[in-house]
């Protein structure tokens, strides 16, 4: 069982995002800041520009010509778009890790966040819903609990089959034998972060989403994005298809099935692009 | 040599060599072998039909099974296999857990290959289809053996 105490201690010993990550974010929940203090940011970092950069020009968004600068950038995608990309440059560093009691090689929780970020963009796009911009970051880091619960599910589990290959949902399990599932680790983290609440909320319930205090339609497609790249093989972790996705998300999002396969096509094409700059 | 066939993909190879492909959810994983010419294909296939997006499937028949399994048996031809002499094992189509029918993308893909199987008589020697898990498929086509291992557990097709 994860305590409190033990629960502050995990959340410490974490790596920490970069200083970048947590200006962007904070750019990001404050109505009044936008363009210009992204390029403020990215002034100072030329590491992080250029990462910015490959992917602003990487076949993922398609652009006929080169964008140079990073105010080209911001004027063609909008400076949500490059705080999205200055998440993905700098969470690389905390995520694509290898995470020892998921059995996660490097890489692996990585390349399933980023599925599961282009394939809620796909899926807003198809299905109409406009005004979520956070579902890009949120996606990203749904499954950042396993970072922090991956330490102790090394520690603390005896019998890794018990854990892994029983027929209930996978959540419960975690819950069970820990205290907290992925999922809730995972708010704590971004919590601590100082995220926007509703992303904190989407991380919290994305294998529950009928249990949010509030319905949102970004928690919904994060669940069924997430379900579908558990479903199709950019999965994140032994525990398989273990886990029960939610019939009334699909029916509020009024999810059909050819919606939804439409937009699990694009997922490897439009990730590769993002992973292969 | 060992020869990873990724999601949405397929390789067929020769005498020696070994496929394998990983992570097979509600995909499914096809294998055709010919114990004569020893030569041998497989495919990761993710949606049951190409039909709803056919730009994609023009660019990547092997992410449906309505067209990566004619492109595998194809291919499988081209290298000198034969019709009548392949050995046709089927893994994969699993499903994550309740019932609701919008997330059987397993179901669905297994019947549409049962489908073009059955029109082009030809029959499935083996299959480890359905279920929570995920699997990972072992191919070795020197001697045929296709071995389908579940966190730990590993058997033969």
């Amino acid at each position: 069982m994860i305590t409190k105490e033990k629960l502050e201690r995990l959340k410490r010993e974490l790596p920490s995002p970069p200083q970048n990550a947590l200006k962007i974010l904070n750019v990001l929940k404050d109505p009044d800041s936008g363009a210009e203090e992204v390029e403020e940011i990215l002034r100072y970092d030329p590491g992080l520009t250029a990462d910015v950069l490959k992917m602003a020009n990487s076949a993922y968004f398609g652009f006929p010509n080169r964008i140079g600068s990073v105010k080209q950038a911001v004027v063609l995608l909008g400076w949500k778009k490059i705080s999205d990309l200055v998440m993905v440059s700098c969470m690389n560093s905390v995520m694509d890790r290898g995470v020892e009691g998921y059995d996660l090689e490097k890489g692996e929780l990585w390349r399933h966040s980023v599925a599961v970020s282009v394939t809620s963009e796909v899926l807003a796009q198809e299905l109409g819903i406009k005004g979520i911009d956070e579902i890009f970051t949120a996606s990203l880091l749904h499954d950042i609990g396993k970072v922090l619960l991956g330490m102790e599910v090394k520690e603390q589990i005896k019998n890794p089959n018990l854990f892994f290959e029983g027929s209930q949902s996978f959540d419960s399990v975690e819950k069970e034998y820990l205290g907290l599932d992925h999922a809730e680790a995972g708010a704590e983290i971004l919590s601590m972060w100082g995220l926007p609440e509703r992303t904190i909320n989407a991380v919290r319930f994305h294998h529950k989403p009928d249990e949010s205090p509030y319905a949102d339609n970004m928690l919904d497609i994060i669940h069924i994005s997430d379900t579908l790249c558990i479903m199709l093989g950019f999965t994140a972790g032994k525990e398989g298809l273990k886990y029960h996705p939610s019939s009334n998300a699909a029916k509020r999002l009024a999810l059909s099935q050819l919606t939804m396969e439409k937009a699990a096509s694009y997922t490897k094409e439009k990730m590769n692009q993002l992973l292969n700059v | 040599m060992r020869i990873i066939v990724d999601v949405g993909d397929m390789k067929v190879s020769k005498n020696g060599d070994e496929l394998v492909t990983h992570a097979l959810g509600s995909c499914l994983g096809l294998t055709v072998w010919d114990p004569v010419a020893k030569v041998g294909g497989l495919l990761h296939a993710m949606l049951p039909l190409s039909k709803i997006n056919p730009e994609k499937a023009e660019e990547n028949p092997y992410m449906f099974v309505d067209t990566g399994v004619p492109a595998l048996f194809r291919a499988f031809y081209q290298l000198g296999g034969k019709k009548e002499r392949a050995v046709i094992k089927a893994a994969g189509c699993g499903a994550p857990l309740g019932d609701d029918r919008i997330f059987k993308i397993g179901e669905r893909n297994l019947v549409v290959l049962k489908k073009l199987l059955w029109k082009n008589n030809l029959l499935l020697a083996a299959e480890d289809t359905g279920g929570i898990q995920s699997r990972t498929l072992y191919f070795d086509i020197s001697s045929g053996t296709v071995i389908i291992q579940t966190s730990g557990n590993k058997r033969v097709l």
